[in-house]
């Protein structure tokens, strides 16, 4: 499970956040994950009060939001669903595409109190 | 006391470490240093191809190598004995080295007077290929008995490196392996990647793979 380190280096980014922006208390996190990353939601949940424990965010929610991972068919340019279409354009039956969404791993905001 | 604010980030995880990451390559090559970043899973032969690499080039160049091992100095060891500067990061439990770790590795081990160090990296297809170390070039094992499969299973890995290293040619025949699959696979999801087939163990292919460092290392010092 690769999923704790990651989320150290989350914790990292907040902290640094917070203080440049005179945060001192979090109420909520909110992180988006694509579909194609290679984070699975459930194992960040899993050790995220592992890796909060004893920081200044030890009781701060967390709350994940998945973005779809969609690609944009090269003949055809029809936006589409890669994990629904199995890679495949729903239009022409295509394999190659641009990859637009779904590799992300984002903060995305705080909510502070 | 319940007044709420959204402040809002959008920022990637990734984002604090490729910044770092940017300024150690700086850095780098500033001093002249040549960093290879050097990935594969568990037991695909980096270290053995480390010690293959460095016998070709150690009269050429001073070579420093960095091994990161999640809890052992059984690599730093066999690398030692080549008589080559090396030296041990132990990730603590951490699948992969970002570049801050790596910096601090690169201090330990002192880079003035050395053209190439290489960096070999936990063994582990996926965390390494999300975290920048700062490294010049990024390198991939791929060995022939873990399958011709492997670019369609960890495609961020396959999309990241400057070249791939198809290690333990001298098994082919005894697995189902084919070559020419995994060279496309590889170049569709990566066009400009460079794919070496070699034996770190017989030494095939070591010649070419030589050839890529000294050009790299060539070009790093001259841009
Ligand atoms: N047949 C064959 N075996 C090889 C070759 N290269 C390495 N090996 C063997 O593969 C095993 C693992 O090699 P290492 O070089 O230790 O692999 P590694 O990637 O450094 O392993 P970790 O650091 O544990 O991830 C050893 O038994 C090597 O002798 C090769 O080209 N051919
Ligand atoms: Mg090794
Ligand atoms: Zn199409």
């Amino acid at each position: 499970m690769h999923e704790l380190g990651v989320v150290f280096e989350v914790i990292k980014n907040v902290e640094n956040f917070a203080k440049k922006n005179g945060v001192t208390k979090i109420d909520t996190l909110v992180l988006q994950i694509g579909e194609l990353s290679s984070m699975i939601p459930k194992y960040i949940e899993a050790c995220y009060p592992a890796a909060v424990d004893g920081t200044f965010m030890q009781y701060t929610k967390l709350k994940i939001e998945i973005l779809p991972g969609n690609g944009l068919c090269k003949k055809c340019s029809t936006v589409f669903n890669l994990m629904k279409n199995g890679g495949k354009c729903p239009g022409c039956r295509n394999e190659e595409w641009e990859l637009l969404s779904g590799k992300e791993f984002m903060i995305k905001e705080i909510i502070a109190c | 006391m319940n007044s709420f604010r959204v402040l809002e980030i959008k920022q990637s995880v990734f984002e604090d470490n490729d910044r770092d990451a940017d300024l150690l390559r700086d850095e780098l090559k500033k001093d002249k240093t040549f960093l290879l970043n050097l990935m594969s899973s568990p037991g695909s032969g980096k270290t053995t191809t480390v010690i293959r690499t460095i016998e070709a080039l150690k009269d050429e160049m001073k070579i420093g190598v960095l091994e990161a091992d999640i809890d052992s100095d059984v690599d730093a060891h066999t690398v030692s004995k080549t008589g080559t500067r090396v030296i041990q990061l132990h990730t603590g439990g951490m699948c992969h080295l970002d570049a801050d770790m790596t910096r601090q590795g690169l201090n330990g081990l002192g880079t003035s007077g050395l053209d190439f160090v290489i960096l070999e990296n936990v063994g582990n297809l996926v965390c390494p290929a999300e975290f920048d170390t700062g490294a010049s070039k990024n390198a991939m094992i791929l060995s022939v008995p873990e399958g011709d499969d492997k670019p369609l299973k960890y495609p961020l890995m396959f999309s990241i490196v400057d070249v791939l290293l198809i290690n333990k040619m001298d098994a082919i025949d005894y697995f189902d392996f084919d070559l020419e699959a995994v060279k496309e696979r590889v170049k569709k999801l990566n066009p400009n990647i460079k794919v070496i087939p070699i034996s770190a163990k017989k030494g095939e292919g070591m010649e070419e793979w030589a050839e890529w460092i000294r050009a790299e290392v060539k070009n790093w010092n001259q841009q």
